[in-house]
């Protein structure tokens, strides 16, 4: 996908992608000169496949599906070193922030994504127990991602130090937690959350 | 004995970080007939000048020589100071231990023994210099002026202001030049026919400016101060005295459909033609190699419409001389073209871009018509093949600048400018339209260059797309642009409607013979050369002749209209005295043993050299004998070398003080 070839028209230019982007972020995309001092401070930089200037640059191409097709969103660490020294004030954080959210109902590849799967199931690990229940979260994600062996042997290991526990423990107040994903369900109808 | 001087500058570490100073201070206070000797650090500082100054008083010295940088620098400082001394400034002498020595040598030892012997042969030559007094030579208070473009008309404008006559000649029909071409400029998008075209309409009103239209420099004799500059007046066809440029000889001409050079081909005038309506001055020409009557004989409509009778078939070339004092020379720049130039030419076309023979691949300034309310098109963007509206428009900037293979390597400044300005024009007419441009840097140092060039990008939505078009072609109606984006490391593809190449600003057509006939240097590029890149930017190093705008190199208005304020203040300069005072190193006869055979004559570049008869009392003539001009000579001593008997000596560098130079080492 990387290197494919590009064409550029108003058909292939998916401005609507990018205007979602600047209104959730806050920060213009056009503002980017493409001087790299985002990418030079980025500490996950050398891991993703577009650093951060690149993504700016897809997106003033109007290139949303190649930004979603990747990883680089997922490695971001949100310390926002590129937001404090771009010199002309794009939040990069934020655009990354932005992008994460668009990329859940995006079809795409990112769909497939452990990462996302992982963002996924922990969500709803919240909602279904009001707190982390991570034996379950492991489990599903190994059984959905088809890697059933990954990571098992650190197991015995949690469980004897206390840290994974064999069995959930419920929140008290889960009908409140409910509550707050109702509230946001009904804001997204609205129009008013993502 | 005489009484020299030595001053050693250290030129801050210039001199002294490969030269030892000291040393060549002592070892010069050691020749003969030296009195005092001295080093320091900026000599042409103001205490170094008064060290001079107080030398020259307490030592009584008869001569001064100042080891320093090369004369062209500061010999004119430091005989300003040798005259405010009390002595003659002719004799004061520089020693070049800069450039000649300390700037070209690593070895400290070498480099001193051979700043040493610098000084001891120069103090010879101070030994045997003379007192000279400077020649004055009237100046003529006029001036011409080459081009009416915005650089000439600006130039002129200021000098007439000034009280001083001016003539202006202009090779077109038109003054006006590119700048009336032009629809909006940068960075204010203010319309320039706008603030141009009063400006053209006060030059043939001013009543010290005497305009040519349609006219060339024929020849150019003289030197600063009294130049004799010959203008050909190419035959209008049309009597400018006649003329009331009511324009219906325009309108019946019947062949109506010959390229306007103006809207650069694309609109269409008449063989009796302005090349646009705003023209100054309104007197049509008729272009003879398009007019029915020139070429056949049978027509003559223009001159049965013409109602004062000024159509006059039989018209020809004509001449006038022009004494002026000074010359301002603006003659602007064209534009490089993408075609197959012949193998052997130094400029190459782009294969790449199909040779010029896609239609709708077009220039800036065709791009600027098409933008121009007064363009072929009324202001309406609209491609030349089909006459449709372009939603895809490509901007290709860099073409033919900056690339070495294709023969030039400069950037042409204007380009990264008015490519923004055009994606704004284009937004601004066409808003369901996408401009994409191609660019390797965006140049824009200037004042609101960068915000401009940024709110085309950020506010009326160009994509810039850093990498450069490796080809295109016509597909359909379509052109196929191939490019790259080095930022997102992809190969582009766009599917154009119009292409627009900012192409390379070069020098004029002909700018290299008018250089050898005013006499100045240009580069390979055939741009006029200025005196010196930075102190003297709007000089010729031929006196008397000045610079202004894109003939010099890729110029913006802004730029263009300074330098050209700044020629004519450089011309007024000139004007403020009666008499111009000139250097005295010229070569003079010795009557005595001229024999006449004037080999000196043929070889003087400056034609300074006439014939001069010797007669008796009785008013017969004993000899002809060769005598210089000293208004003229340029000081060169081409005529001393080649002398058989010895008789022309330049002064201040006579045969004796070369010969003491030489002895002494």
């Amino acid at each position: 996908m990387k290197n494919k070839l590009m064409h550029l028209s108003n058909e292939t230019m998916n401005v609507g992608f990018v205007k979602k982007v600047e209104a959730l972020s806050g920060s213009s995309v056009r503002r980017c000169f493409q001087c790299g001092k985002c990418s030079a401070g980025c500490p996950m930089s050398t891991f993703m496949e577009h650093p951060p200037n690149r993504i700016v640059r897809l997106l003033q191409l109007g290139q949303g599906q190649r930004v979603l097709a990747g990883r680089s969103i997922w490695y971001c660490a949100s310390c926002e070193t590129c937001t404090t020294r771009c010199p002309n004030k794009v939040d990069l954080a934020a655009i990354m922030d932005a992008l994460r959210k668009l990329s859940w109902d995006a079809d795409g590849p990112s769909k497939e994504s452990y990462v996302q799967l992982a963002n996924r199931l922990f969500i709803e690990n919240i909602r279904t127990y009001g707190r982390q229940y991570e034996l379950r979260l492991g489990a599903i994600f190994n059984m959905k991602s088809g890697q059933f062996l990954k990571d098992l042997m650190l197991g015995p290991k949690l469980i004897s130090k206390g840290k994974l526990k064999m069995f959930h423990s419920k929140n008290r107040n889960i009908g409140e937690i409910e509550g707050i994903f109702k509230r946001i369900e009904e804001m997204r109808k609205k129009g008013e959350a993502l | 004995m005489s009484r020299i001087g030595v001053f050693v500058c250290h030129c801050g570490e210039n001199i002294s970080r490969t030269v030892d100073v000291e040393r060549v201070a002592k070892a010069a206070g050691e020749i003969p007939g030296v009195a005092f000797s001295c080093d320091y650090k900026y000599m042409c500082s103001d205490p170094g000048q008064s060290l001079l100054k107080k030398a020259v008083a307490e030592h009584k010295l008869d001569g001064v020589l100042v080891a320093a940088c090369s004369p062209r620098m500061h010999e004119k400082t430091f005989r300003k100071a040798t005259e405010s001394a009390g002595l003659n400034p002719y004799l004061c002498e520089m020693a070049n231990i800069r450039e000649h020595c300390s700037w070209v040598h690593e070895d400290r030892e070498k480099a001193t023994e051979k700043a040493t012997d610098i000084v001891k042969l120069m103090v010879e030559r101070v030994r045997k210099g003379k007192s000279l007094a400077p020649i004055t030579v009237p100046v003529t208070k006029r001036a011409l002026v080459i081009g009416g473009g915005i650089a000439g008309i600006q130039a002129a404008l200021d000098i007439a202001d000034a009280g001083h006559r001016v003539v202006l000649v202009e090779r077109d029909p038109s003054i006006g030049g590119h700048m009336a071409q032009l629809s909006e400029t940068f960075p204010t998008l203010d319309c320039s026919q706008c603030i141009m075209t009063p400006k053209m309409v006060d030059v043939a009103n001013h009543p010290n400016i005497t305009l040519y239209t349609y006219a060339e420099i024929e020849k150019v004799d003289g030197y600063i101060g009294n130049f004799q500059v010959t203008v050909k007046h190419k035959a209008r066809s049309v009597d400018q005295s006649k003329c009331t440029g009511c324009g219906v000889c325009m309108t019946k001409c019947p062949k109506k459909k010959i390229p306007n050079e103006f809207d650069q081909g694309h609109g269409m005038r008449p063989a009796i033609y302005v090349p646009f309506p705003q023209a100054v001055p309104n007197t049509p020409v008729i272009d003879r190699e398009n007019c029915t009557m020139f070429q056949s004989g049978k027509c003559g409509v223009c001159a049965k419409v013409c109602g004062p009778g000024a159509v006059d078939y039989e018209q020809q070339d004509s001449f006038t001389v022009e004494d002026v004092g000074a010359i301002v020379v603006a003659t602007g720049f064209k534009l490089y073209t993408i075609d197959r130039k012949p193998d052997d030419s130094p400029i190459q076309g782009y294969g790449e871009f199909g040779y010029g023979t896609i239609p709708d691949v077009i220039d800036g300034l065709t791009f600027e018509r098409l933008a121009s309310a007064s363009g072929p098109t009324g202001g309406k963007i609209l491609r030349p093949s089909d006459g449709k509206e372009p939603k895809q428009v490509v901007f290709i900037q860099c073409v033919g600048s900056r690339a070495r293979e294709k023969g030039i390597s400069y950037c042409s400044k204007v380009c990264c400018m008015y490519t923004a300005k055009h994606t704004m024009l284009y937004h601004h007419k066409v808003h369901d339209g996408q401009a994409y441009v191609f660019f390797m840097d965006a140049r824009t140092p200037g004042k609101g260059y960068d915000e401009f060039w940024r709110r085309a990008v950020e506010e009326e939505e160009a994509v810039y797309i850093r990498g450069m078009v490796s080809r295109m072609y016509q597909k359909g109606d379509k052109i196929v642009v191939m490019g790259s984006d080095i930022q997102v490391g992809v190969q582009v593809e766009i599917e154009a409607d119009l292409v627009v190449l900012a192409t390379a600003v070069q020098a004029q057509d002909g700018a290299d013979l008018l250089a050898q006939k005013l006499g100045i240097s240009y580069d390979k590029y055939n741009f006029y050369s200025e005196a010196h890149a930075k102190l003297k930017p709007v000089e010729c190093a031929t006196a008397g002749i000045y610079l202004a705008g894109a003939c010099q190199g890729p110029k913006d208005i802004p730029d263009t209209v300074s330098q050209a304020s700044a020629a004519a203040a450089k011309v007024m300069t000139l004007f403020a005295k009666d008499q111009l005072e000139r250097d005295p190193v010229v070569a003079k006869v010795n009557e005595k043993y001229c024999v006449g055979c004037f080999a000196c004559k043929k070889v003087c570049a400056y034609g300074a050299i006439e014939e001069k008869e010797i007669r008796d009392r009785q008013g017969n003539l004993v000899k002809k004998v060769a005598y210089v001009n000293p208004g003229v000579c340029g000081g060169c001593g081409t005529c001393q070398a080649t002398c058989p008997s010895k008789s022309i000596e330049l002064d201040g560098y006579t045969d004796e003080q070369i010969m003491a130079m030489i002895e002494s080492l």
